[in-house]
């Protein structure tokens, strides 16, 4: 499964209802959902995948963790064209 | 950049001759000390003394000053075009940046050379595109579009015992978190020179230059306590988008946050280039103010809107963190 890591240096603050995210990376601010924000704030413990982050999302509000599949899954592309997660590179495929 | 310590015992420019200040403009040149930075501007141009002095009357004479952070000459044309049209051209650093105006029409091309300067250079501030007036120490900033009727609000509010800061640019200073003044006349176009004529009888505006890219042009001079106190920073206090709309009924309606911080980012001047430390300045801004979209038609309505939220927002700064 793909793994993601937050890319360095980026910026996430609550704005009212959404949240504002910057990459310094790309330069790009984005407004995010409440879902997308929750994702930049797992990966802040290390790269993960969408099973991981949707695991860490159970957790931390007790429901299941197939309520958040599709919403994880979804959201990676809009993350990675805003330079707010990185897609790691599995070094252990070559062992 | 900062601006210039301004002497108190200096002239204004309303209080010395034409002469001089000609003079003054046409050697060493003239400071103007604008809050957030200081102009040195020179110029040869017959008829740029008595139009500047027009609008910048109450700005001190400063005749030598250590740093300027904009250096400016206004040249008029040479050659054939001394007699056959007539140009004024604008130079900074040495280099002339910009087509020529009319010979006749040196302020307009002042102006517009200086807010295009200060829009790239001043880049230890976050430049708002927004119209900003203080009161009570807390600055009411209206960032807008051009067209929205931002220098016309902006104008009426300094005549109203609103401390004009600017109308073009607010500036945000994040290492202290407060605006401060970039203190230019209000450059006014159109009909709206007529609405702020009619809506304060007394304000002080410059000559009317018509036929410029942006139609006809005329400027408010800032008022004496705008720039005596040009240095003095204001506390972010409140957000208001504001829209004219011909014959509209005045509409104030609270705006989220979320909705407001693209209406500052996106529109700023050089929210990109200051990177991390422009979306922190915004999102600070965005948490302490309140925010609200204005709608109007009418100056006096307009003004009376803003009037009666401004109790609101003192109460919700002064409960807040400053």
């Amino acid at each position: 499964m793909e793994r993601y890591g937050r890319a360095d240096g980026v910026l996430v603050d609550s704005i009212g209802h959404l949240w504002a995210a910057f990459s310094p990376s790309s330069g790009e601010t984005t407004l995010l959902n409440d879902e997308s924000a929750a994702i930049l704030e797992v990966l802040e413990a290390g790269e993960s995948d969408t099973a991981g982050v949707c695991a860490a999302l159970a957790e931390d509000s007790g429901i299941d963790a197939q309520e958040f599949v599709e919403a994880v899954a979804g959201g990676w592309p809009r993350l990675l064209e805003a330079g707010l997660v990185n897609r790691q590179t599995d070094t252990t495929a070559a062992w | 950049m900062t601006g210039a310590v301004t002497p108190r015992d200096v002239p204004a420019l309303l209080e010395i001759g034409s002469e001089r200040l000609d003079r003054m403009l046409a050697t060493t040149g003239l400071w103007l000390d604008i809050g957030a930075a200081t102009i040195r501007v020179r110029s040869d141009s017959p008829a740029f003394g008595t139009q500047l002095r027009a609008v910048y009357g109450y700005f001190p004479a400063i005749e030598n000053a250590p740093w300027a952070d904009l250096h400016v000459r206004i040249r008029k044309s040479t050659g054939v075009r001394r007699w056959l049209k007539p140009q004024a051209t604008f130079h900074c650093d040495g280099l002339q940046t910009f087509d020529p105006f009319p010979g006749a029409s040196p302020l307009p091309l002042f102006e517009w050379g200086c807010n295009w300067l200060i829009g790239r250079r001043l880049n230890d501030r976050l430049l708002l595109h927004a119209g900003a007036v203080e009161r009570d120490g807390f600055a009411l900033v209206l960032p807008a579009m051009p067209g929205s009727g931002k220098s016309t609000l902006t104008a009426a509010l300094s005549q109203r015992g609103w401390r004009l800061l600017s109308d073009e640019f607010g500036a945000y200073d994040p290492s202290v978190g407060m605006f401060q003044a970039v203190l230019k006349p209000i450059a006014l176009k159109n009909e709206s020179i007529a609405a702020v004529r009619r809506f304060a009888p007394g304000a002080v505006i410059g000559p009317e230059f018509p036929k410029t890219r942006k139609g006809t042009v005329a400027h408010v001079a800032p008022n004496s306590d705008a720039v005596m106190r040009c240095s003095e920073y204001a506390r972010p206090g409140a957000i208001v988008l504001p829209r004219w709309e011909a014959g509209a009924s005045t509409r104030l309606e609270p705006l989220t946050q979320s909705s407001v911080f693209p209406a500052l980012a996106f529109n700023a001047f050089n929210y990109s280039l200051l990177g991390g430390d422009g979306f922190r300045s915004v999102v600070r801004l965005v948490r302490q103010c309140l925010s609200w979209q204005l709608v109007y038609g009418d100056l006096e309505e307009a003004l009376g809107a803003l009037e009666s939220i401004w109790p609101r927002v003192l109460e919700h700064r002064m409960a807040g963190p400053l």
